[in-house]
């Protein structure tokens, strides 16, 4: 077996697209001050949810649908307690973990009435996508055609979070709100209003992103499957600077050590190190970065 | 007395939300359609049924004890440390490697590997705390990074170098400590141990440290309002540093005595896999971060956790029954825990810096 080879790539961009989703939605909260520590709990809620959603429907696009609205519902209850109940975001986030894992876990039983995990062999999980064209060309078809359509989903909504920061006023106003929430506010934006649709936003995203862990990659439920994605997803975020197209390379590079790191264990390399890297790369990219894009990261630091 | 008051004063909300989280517990048993009054029995049982399942449930309190203090002292000078859990493994298995390895006769090595572990649990907070005070890197992502390298290198450690390989077992640990060097039980059989000690009497420490002494003035002043404190000529670096190597060194405390006296061995995973971090993070919350009160709430959370045990063990009512009734537990507390917080702030002139 090769260490490096073009089925690396295609296996990154396959893992690194529930990471980079809920990192975007991440990215959102964090650019109207908001640090969501939640988004482990958010995945989690949309990848069972997008089970039940395909086991009563039967229809893929349905499904998705159903775990993006059931995030969605438990992003609210994050942002009912941090905005309106002036609850410490991280404390929320932290509950909303909990509650995610135990809620999921009894709907499991009450539901399918299966402890651990639950599987239906006629269960169908989401396509993969062949693209006319592209997928004769040689290397280029190997990497970037042949996935589930959640991934292609995931890059895309990278883009327009990109276009939506940058280039619409909505956009530049939640950054207006991030960026000094007092200034926003007397400048007659509604703070609370696009703070809101900020935290429901990275709801959505987490719940598409729970789909793809659920039906994209496996199409299985098995309790606390995101088994600290979420959390990676937080990293990538700071990484990436909250910006868009920086989640974009961060989470790449979250999906490369991962994949990289099963790769290895073939060549009985220790696995921790590369796993490691990442996250020491963070380290170092704040010290060169750390005026960019803080969100509500700088809170902390004005105490 | 005003202690006592206090102490009082700050337990009546948490009973309220313990009462709140006991209901939403029944309302999952319902609809997995269990028996609500034989799981809340089998709940009890689990936690306090017999003298057995009680030293259980204090056992399983001790780490979270400790780790609820360390977080308290740093959460009240107004640093949320969330890099406990990498605190506490590295804390962990720095204590296993002397214990193991230091040419010393049993006690000595027993407490060399206690100090060690608080020591390099509290560096290991100290460096965050570090970069947070010369670079500004929010203390907050770098203490959550942390965790992330102290974990997988602990565990390279025990895959690689420092395995055990006389045993068969696939597991990554290292060798069993030489039993001159483990904690003992506080009663024979049962699994509490010395550990528990140590932990009570570093809440009542804390307690002391808070209220007598000028640096326990200075984190109240300095959590409660950081500029008037800056003003009063009370060095905040040195406050906040002083703060996470003490918060740090406790986590570390807590990883070593849970090796020392109930694994006896590093095994990887053993003591992140019980989400002792964060649980410790909601005792202290519940208590609104008094220590004698986190003597309370890390019994409390970690009876629903024993309990929970015992009720997988006896019904078909799975173990994260504790999760829900922890989440909406800390939910409801969280609310009205910083809206007093904010509260406060704003009587004193409204202060627009700080997280809401």
């Amino acid at each position: 077996m090769e260490l490096l080879d073009w089925t690396l790539v295609s296996s990154t961009i396959r893992m690194v697209t529930p990471i980079l989703l809920a990192a975007l939605g991440g990215a959102l909260c964090a650019r109207v001050g908001i640090f969501n520590v939640g988004l482990e709990g958010l995945i989690l809620v949309g990848a069972f949810s997008a089970i039940v959603g395909n086991h009563f429907t039967g229809n893929l696009f349905l499904a998705i649908l159903i775990a993006a609205l059931a995030s969605v519902l438990f992003s609210l209850l994050f942002a009912y307690m941090t905005i309106r109940m002036k609850a410490n975001e991280i404390v929320v986030g932290v509950a909303i973990n909990f509650l995610a894992l135990g809620l999921t876990t009894f709907a499991l039983r009450a539901v399918f009435g299966v402890k651990g995990a639950f599987y239906d062999k006629d269960m169908a999980g989401l396509p993969r996508l062949d693209i006319p064209v592209l997928k004769d060309i040689p290397v280029l078809g190997d990497i970037l055609s042949g996935h589930s359509p959640l991934v292609y989903v995931a890059f895309i909504a990278a883009i327009l979070l990109y276009v939506f920061f940058y280039r619409t006023v909505t956009g530049f106003r939640v950054l207006a709100v991030g960026l000094n929430p007092v200034a926003a506010r007397s400048l007659g934006l509604k703070v609370t209003g696009l703070q809101v649709l900020a935290i429901v936003m990275c709801g959505a995203l987490c719940g598409v992103a729970g789909a793809q862990l659920s039906l994209g990659q496996v199409t299985m439920f098995s309790e606390g499957m995101t088994a600290g994605r979420g959390f990676i997803a937080l990293v990538a975020m700071m990484m990436g600077q909250s910006h868009p197209l920086g989640i974009l390379a961060s989470s790449l590079l979250f999906g490369l050590m991962d994949a990289l790191s099963i790769r290895l264990q073939g060549f009985s390399l220790p696995t921790q190190i590369t796993s490691m890297l990442p996250y020491v790369l963070t380290i170092l990219a704040m010290f060169f970065l750390k005026d960019k894009g803080q969100g509500s990261s700088n809170q902390q630091s004005t105490r | 007395m005003a202690a006592v008051k206090e102490l009082g004063k700050s337990l009546v909300q948490p009973l309220l939300a313990v009462v709140i989280g006991l209901l939403t517990g029944a309302l999952v048993i319902a609809a997995v359609g269990e028996s609500i009054v034989g799981t809340y029995q089998e709940m009890w049982k689990g936690a306090f049924g017999s003298f057995y399942f009680f030293t259980s449930t204090l056992a399983r309190a001790t780490p979270i004890m400790l780790i609820a203090l360390g977080l308290s002292l740093a959460f009240r000078a107004g640093v949320f440390n969330l890099g406990a859990e990498g605190q506490m493994v590295l804390g962990a298995i720095s204590a296993t490697l002397v214990a193991v390895y230091l040419p010393a006769p049993g006690m000595i090595k027993l407490v060399a590997a206690i100090l060690t572990g608080m020591a390099v649990g509290g560096f290991w907070a100290l460096i965050p705390g570090f970069m947070e005070a010369r670079f500004r890197i929010p203390l907050l992502i770098s203490t959550l990074l942390f965790n992330y390298i102290a974990v997988l290198f602990a565990s390279y450690l025990v895959t690689e170098p420092f395995r055990d390989r006389t045993g068969s077992a696939a597991l990554s640990q290292t060798v069993m400590l030489d039993k001159s060097v483990w904690l003992p039980k506080l009663f024979a059989g049962m699994s509490v141990h010395a550990g528990f000690i140590l932990a009570i009497i570093a809440a009542l420490v804390l307690f002391w440290v808070i209220r007598y002494t000028p640096f326990g003035y200075e984190v109240k002043m300095l959590g409660q309002n950081p500029l008037f404190a800056q003003y009063g000529g009370i060095n905040r670096i040195k406050v906040m540093l002083t703060g996470m190597f003490a918060s740090g060194g406790l986590a570390g405390l807590a990883g070593t005595v849970e090796v020392l006296g109930a694994h006896y061995r590093f095994v990887d995973g053993a003591l992140t896999v019980p989400n002792f971090a964060w649980t410790g993070l909601m005792a202290t919350l519940l208590a609104n971060s008094n220590p004698i009160g986190i003597i309370i709430t890390s019994i409390l959370l970690a009876a629903f956790q024993t309990g929970a045990m015992g009720v997988e063990r006896n019904t078909d009512v799975p173990l994260e029954l504790a999760s829900v009734i922890q989440a909406v537990l800390i939910l409801f507390i969280s609310a009205k825990f910083s809206y007093d917080w904010w509260k406060k702030r704003k009587t004193k002139g409204g202060e627009s810096h700080g997280a809401a």
